[in-house]
């Protein structure tokens, strides 16, 4: 068993060993198993909404549970397990603590799926409190689940975060895997992007885990002692800020992942500098700020508050864009690359994430979110950027890692996957457009047919584009398992960082 | 306002399409240093959207539906509570609940609370457009003013998530 202690030395060429190649292969496989699992459970939930199949309400929002428990779940997992592969290319990894996790997270997915889909448990995936202890029509035992099986999962994100900040730190310093160097002017000795992204990512992982897990302990504890009453404001901000951190740092870790591998199909460096450094860390600040956002809608949230959360998300458009989404074009731009499928997915992916971003940023314009709050615009912002954003990266992602050669049959799957998220996404927006009310098992009661015809309408069409993506989806894995590279077609392909 | 979002958020959509597009046309292209244009580029680009974004702030804040009519008495208050899963009025002029009548172009409060879970005060209008909407929350009363300068019947949908009869949250009244 590898250890690491005292001060560490990253390798000169980033490289990944066999074991932790396999390690982030079963994870990544364990993480998309589990989405395809989510999007069947998704079309289900559209077909309903679609009047196409009949679900007891029950029922349905116990799948819409499950679905996005699993999804943010598993998504931000699949995240941290990107940033543990970036800190495993420069350093010798503990595997004992990556396997505890897996086992910890397994444990924890068990008991949700216990709780929703025997028990139906059904307060939502952020569940706002006092919601799971009121007149609830699931047991008192999936409530008990459901809290500490996300307890479980929680000590295993936080461990496995905790350990690349451990190893991090070891290696770089504290000050220096932020970057902070830069400052001051260029150090003698470079400072790799993924580095300084993935310190980020796991400081915001962290602070969100740790917020959750506060919040889960007083879930705990009322579930025990019903007497007890909290606050529901301060509950539904730390929930966001959990959520909506995690939520998001998935996307981010992602980005890291696209910063390291990208250079090797353009041949350009891709360099840390000033302002690179200024925007991650102002991503950093907006990321624990931006969520108030969801909170606008509560009026009795100070002004101040409302208004911070509108600057902040505003705020990280400008890093997101002009330095990361911009990178990606000038690592492209007229490179000479040959177009293969993983620096496609990655240029895709930021396309999907630039559009979702857009959206959300004006849904969190107070004034118009006056008309947006939980209607669908918002699953369609964040399917954006999760389905044909971070959702790319992982395959794109997985193709490399997997030394896939099955090109021509991978891009068939990709571009069905892209068509259909598409598709299934703009639905998503037309919902929102005519104002149709998110989280609704079926819209057959609302008593305007403008709102309910549509409603109805395009869950079917977003049921039908969803299924397309997941054809798509099966294709490309199709791809990846039918069509592998030798170790030396792998090199002769150009990957220098390959992991 | 909402169409105005749909058509800001497809144009934002096209054009990011469309430079994806021609980035991808002109990567097989091997150029030493051929990116130094996208970096030009890119200057601009974060001056225009920190001036767009910092026009948005301007424009938008002063519309925050916080301190709506803030300055006018409202002809009415209703008090509003979310329950598992109705909706329950009681205006302040002692009229009817069952049968609830707002008068026509003035300021009206609603003095929307909980019972119960987080529920979503949402009003909307005869045509199914969202005219506003606040948050239901046990323990907070959240003031929501608004105007009705169009008579007719408005509903009253749920917009938050409060359990297994949460899409049949419905209520409604009357403008005149």
């Amino acid at each position: 068993m590898s250890t690491t202690t005292g001060a560490l030395k990253p390798r000169e060429v980033p490289e990944i060993d066999a074991r932790s190649r396999r390690l982030v292969t079963i994870w990544l496989a364990t993480m998309l198993a589990a989405f395809v699992v989510m999007v069947i459970l998704g079309i289900t939930m559209r077909l309903n909404q679609g009047a196409a199949i009949k679900l007891m309400p029950n029922t349905f929002y116990a799948l819409m549970t499950m679905h996005g428990l699993g999804m943010a779940g598993g998504l931000f997992t699949a995240g941290v397990v990107l940033i543990w592969y970036l800190t495993a290319l420069r350093f010798q990894m503990n595997h004992t603590v990556m396997w505890v996790c897996y086992v910890l997270v397994l444990i924890g997915v068990v008991g949700v799926l216990a709780a929703t889909l025997v028990g139906h448990f059904a307060a939502g995936w952020y569940a706002l409190y006092p919601l799971p202890f009121v007149n609830a029509a699931w047991p008192s035992w999936t409530i008990g689940t459901t809290i500490v099986s996300l307890m479980i999962l929680g000590v295993a994100w936080l461990v496995m975060q905790m350990d690349i900040m451990r190893v991090l730190a070891a290696g770089y310093g504290l000050k220096r895997m932020f970057g902070l160097e830069y400052y001051k002017g260029e150090p003698a000795e470079p400072l790799p992007p993924a580095v300084m992204i993935t310190a980020v990512c796991a400081t915001a992982g962290i602070l969100g885990t740790v917020v959750g897990a506060a919040t889960l302990i007083i879930y705990l504890f009322k579930w025990v002692t019903p007497a007890t009453q909290f606050d529901p404001l301060l509950l539904k901000n730390t929930m966001f800020m959990f959520g909506h951190t995690i939520v998001n740092v998935a996307m981010y870790c992602g980005l890291g992942v696209m910063y390291q591998l990208m250079p090797a199909y353009t041949k350009r460096p891709w360099k840390v500098n000033r302002l690179l450094v200024i925007s991650w860390n102002a991503t950093l600040v907006f990321i624990l700020f931006a969520y108030f956002h969801h909170l606008y809608m509560d009026f009795a949230q100070p002004k101040a508050i409302q208004i911070l959360g509108q600057i902040a998300s505003y705020g990280s458009a400008l890093p997101a864009t002009a330095v990361t989404i911009f990178g990606v074009g000038s690592q492209l731009y007229r490179s000479g690359i040959k177009w293969t499928l993983t620096p496609f997915a990655f240029m895709m992916s930021v396309v999907g994430w630039g559009i979702g971003g857009a959206a959300a940023v004006i849904d969190a314009t107070i004034a118009v979110n006056r008309v947006f709050h939980n209607t669908l615009w918002v699953p369609a912002h964040f399917h954006t950027y999760f389905l044909v954003g971070f959702v790319l990266i992982l395959f794109g992602f997985l193709h490399h890692h997997l030394n896939s050669r099955a090109e021509r049959l991978a891009g068939t799957g990709f571009v069905t996957m892209l068509v259909g998220g598409y598709g299934f996404v703009l639905m998503f927006y037309l919902g929102g457009l005519s104002s149709v009310p998110r989280r609704y098992a079926d819209y057959s009661a609302i008593p305007l047919p403008s709102v309910s015809q549509p409603g109805t309408h395009y869950a079917l069409w977003g049921a039908l584009f969803a299924s397309l993506f997941l054809l798509g989806a099966l294709v490309f894995f199709l791809s990846n398992g039918i069509g592998r590279r030798s170790p030396g077609e792998a090199a002769v392909a150009g990957a220098g960082a390959r992991g | 306002m909402i169409q105005m979002a749909g058509y800001l958020t497809l144009a934002v959509a096209l054009v990011i399409l469309g430079v994806a597009a021609f980035v991808y046309a002109r990567a097989r292209q091997s150029v030493p240093n051929g990116n130094a244009s996208v970096y030009r580029v890119r200057k601009y680009y974060a001056a225009a959207l920190a001036v767009a974004l910092l026009g948005a702030l301007a424009w938008s804040l002063p519309h925050t539906p916080y301190g709506a009519y803030s300055s006018e008495e409202p002809a009415m208050r209703v008090e509003v509570i979310g329950r598992m899963w109705f909706w329950e009025f009681k205006p302040s002029d002692g009229s009817s609940a069952d049968s609830l009548v707002i008068p026509l172009g003035k300021a009206v409060e609603f003095e929307v609370t909980a019972a119960d879970v987080n529920h979503g005060f949402g009003i909307y209008d005869s045509e199914g457009h969202l005219v506003g909407q606040t948050q239901a929350m046990p323990g907070y009363t959240n003031r929501l003013r608004l105007k009705f300068d169009e008579p007719g019947h408005y509903s009253v949908l749920c917009m938050e998530y409060c359990g297994m009869v949460h899409h049949m949250m419905i209520n409604g009244f009357t403008v005149r």
